[in-house]
């Protein structure tokens, strides 16, 4: 046998993995095969020539045009308000659920069982029909007299009101279990330290709960947004001109069906795709002070690209990012 | 200081603490010893009110914990009230309880900087917006900020850890965040340290350093409740020991008890702990 020397760098052979290999050639014919149909063509129906079977021109066409435009304009308003209404209605739901006020957390279970026990459909066409059942809206001491009139014509006949309502408030109900699972996932030890500090309920929710608990809250509220993004369609049924609405609208006039949602489809990819860059770097803002799990290696592995910056281990707040930091030194405890 | 007097405290069925008697001088250490499970921590807890309790009394500084007295009529404290006790008394964690995401220098200031001490001065409406408009109330603002700052990195640098104001409690070792757990709960200027089992976490290595800080802290003239398994801090640095199981306190007095036990409980756990 020959000697080793204690310094001898491993030089081994790697161990085969046949079954990838196997897999590469399986996926590479399935990626040409697809490839092949989206590129393919058929016999034109006006019977001249040949046509795209999806229809890329008129998807060329469509893609940037006024009304798909106009419509990529009202989906994110719609997103946009309606995640504010829900970010801010599940936040105070969410901080009346954790309250030791009994009548204060049964209320806030109550909001959360009827709005997500009701389909949000029937929710935006509810508000969209609120006007049948409230003439008039009218600020006054209650059962007593008004100070205030209010011609809700002018509030709900915006159609965008119904949409917001119907899409916020069911919102809210999922956002505020997603603040209280972020609640608390946080240390019993965290709360007492901070009691035993002199801190109220509500200052330690606010500067010593929530700023952890953001850790817990990002990823399923991104999910939320993006999920909110595509659910705007449904306002297309109170009539707002968003993109799903547009879509309906071309293929009721041109008997094209396929162009016009494959051109809403690539609308609504190229805005979920903006909004998983953005959770990315939200969530490793809040990831300061813990030590670097990585999220997800894939998205990493583009962030890095866009920003050619290396993700420190930690990441100070504000300054710095790619400055090394001192590994943890010895034991957590 | 401290004046525990039939202290009772239950968990459901479960009567952890079965008349506490104990009485803690200004500006003396009382540790306190004894089983796991016998507890001293819940009545620690009790102290500063993390616990109500159940029967007897307990008062510090001659005010009655979590209630008040009027006649023969108890009424619980309101959560301001409460909080504003709670300031006046610190405590340690035996698992630290660091706030993680922020820097030992902002666990420092974070309570002082938010938490109101001193009753708030009134002003008439026109004062105040005299005080705004004229950047007045900004400047006195910005200078108690800094005030709080620069006071923190002092009791930073009294538990030795001035160079690290700016790391995260994951970037120290336990021993050091056991330190700036110290220098927080300080922050509020207590006139009370409560300390559950301050060094039961940490590896043997790191339990001087942190006994040292609290020595320190004892020579200052600070009152200190220590729950602790260290016989030799005790020994050393305690005023009074007692020892407390199955819920009572079995026997209590200078340190001199430890080596002569009367109690026959104690001292068989001295002879366990210390064989």
């Amino acid at each position: 046998m020959e000697a080793e020397p204690r310094d001898a760098p491993i030089k081994a052979v790697p161990v085969r993995h046949p079954g990838r290999w196997v897999a590469a050639v399986v996926l590479v014919v399935l990626v040409a095969m697809l490839v092949h149909t989206l590129l393919s063509k058929i016999p034109s129906p006006t019977g001249r020539g040949q046509v795209w079977r999806f229809g890329w021109d008129q998807v060329g066409q469509l893609l940037f045009s006024a009304p798909y435009l106009q419509g990529v304009v009202e989906t994110l308003w719609i997103t946009l308000l309606a995640m504010v209404v829900g970010i801010t209605g599940g936040l105070l739901v969410a901080t009346l659920r954790v309250s030791p006020n009994p009548l204060l957390s049964g209320t806030a279970w109550t909001y959360t069982w009827f709005f997500r026990g009701t389909p949000v459909i029937v929710q935006i066409f509810f508000w969209y029909n609120i006007l049948t059942v409230y003439p008039s809206l009218s600020l006054g001491v209650p059962f007593g007299p008004a100070f205030w009139h209010l011609d809700p014509n002018k509030v709900i006949t915006g159609f965008i009101a119904a949409a917001v309502l119907g899409l916020g408030l069911n919102e809210a109900a999922y956002m505020a279990e997603i603040f209280r699972a972020g609640i608390l996932s946080i240390d019993a030890g965290q709360q007492e330290a901070a009691q035993s500090l002199g801190m109220g309920r509500i200052l330690t929710l606010r500067k010593v709960v929530f700023p952890q608990a953001m850790r817990v809250i990002i990823p399923p509220t991104s999910n939320e947004v993006i999920s909110m993004l595509k659910t705007s369609s449904l306002a297309a049924f109170v009539g707002i001109p968003e993109l799903f609405f547009q879509a309906q609208a071309t293929g009721a006039n041109t008997a094209q069906l396929v162009p016009p949602f494959i051109t809403i489809s690539l609308w609504y990819l190229a805005m979920t795709s903006v909004l998983s860059v953005a959770q990315y770097f939200l969530e490793r803002h809040y990831r300061r002070g813990t030590a670097a799990e990585r999220p997800d290696r894939f998205v990493q592995l583009w962030a890095r690209m866009v920003t050619k910056r290396r993700v420190a281990v930690f990441a100070p707040g504000g300054a710095g990012e790619s400055v090394p930091v001192p590994a943890p030194q010895g034991g957590h405890g | 200081m401290v004046d525990a007097l039939g202290v009772r405290k239950r968990f459901g069925r479960l009567e952890v603490l079965r008349g506490v008697d104990l009485r803690v001088e200004r500006g003396t250490v009382t540790c306190i010893l004894g089983p796991s499970g016998s507890g001293k921590s819940t009545f620690l807890r009790c102290v500063n009110h993390l616990e109500k309790i159940d029967g007897g009394r307990l008062r510090v500084e001659d005010e009655l914990v979590g209630y008040r007295q009027k006649g023969d009529t108890l009424y619980e404290l309101t959560d301001r009230q409460i909080c504003r006790m709670r300031a006046q008394i610190g405590m340690v964690f035996q698992r630290f309880n660091l706030f993680p995401h922020l820097t030992a220098i902002e666990n420092v200031t974070l309570a002082p900087l938010h938490v109101r001490t001193r009753a708030k001065v009134h002003r008439t409406r026109g004062e105040q917006a005299r005080r705004v408009v004229t950047g007045r109330a900004w400047r006195e603002r910005r200078e108690h900020r800094a005030a709080v700052r620069a006071r923190a990195r002092q009791l930073l640098d009294r538990v030795g850890l001035a160079d690290k104001a700016d790391a995260y409690p994951a970037q120290l070792s336990g021993g050091q965040q056991q330190r700036v757990a110290i220098a927080r709960a300080l922050a509020m200027e207590p006139k009370l340290m409560l300390f559950d089992e301050p060094t039961s976490a940490l590896d043997p290595e790191l339990v001087g350093e942190v006994l040292d800080v609290m020595r320190g802290l004892a020579t200052d003239g600070m009152t200190m409740v220590v729950v602790t398994h260290e016989i030799g801090f005790a020994r050393e640095v305690g005023d009074q020991v007692a020892f407390m199981d199955d819920g009572e306190i079995l026997e209590a007095g200078p340190p001199g008890v430890l080596a002569t036990p009367t109690n026959p409980r104690f001292a068989e756990f001295l002879s366990k702990v210390l064989s």
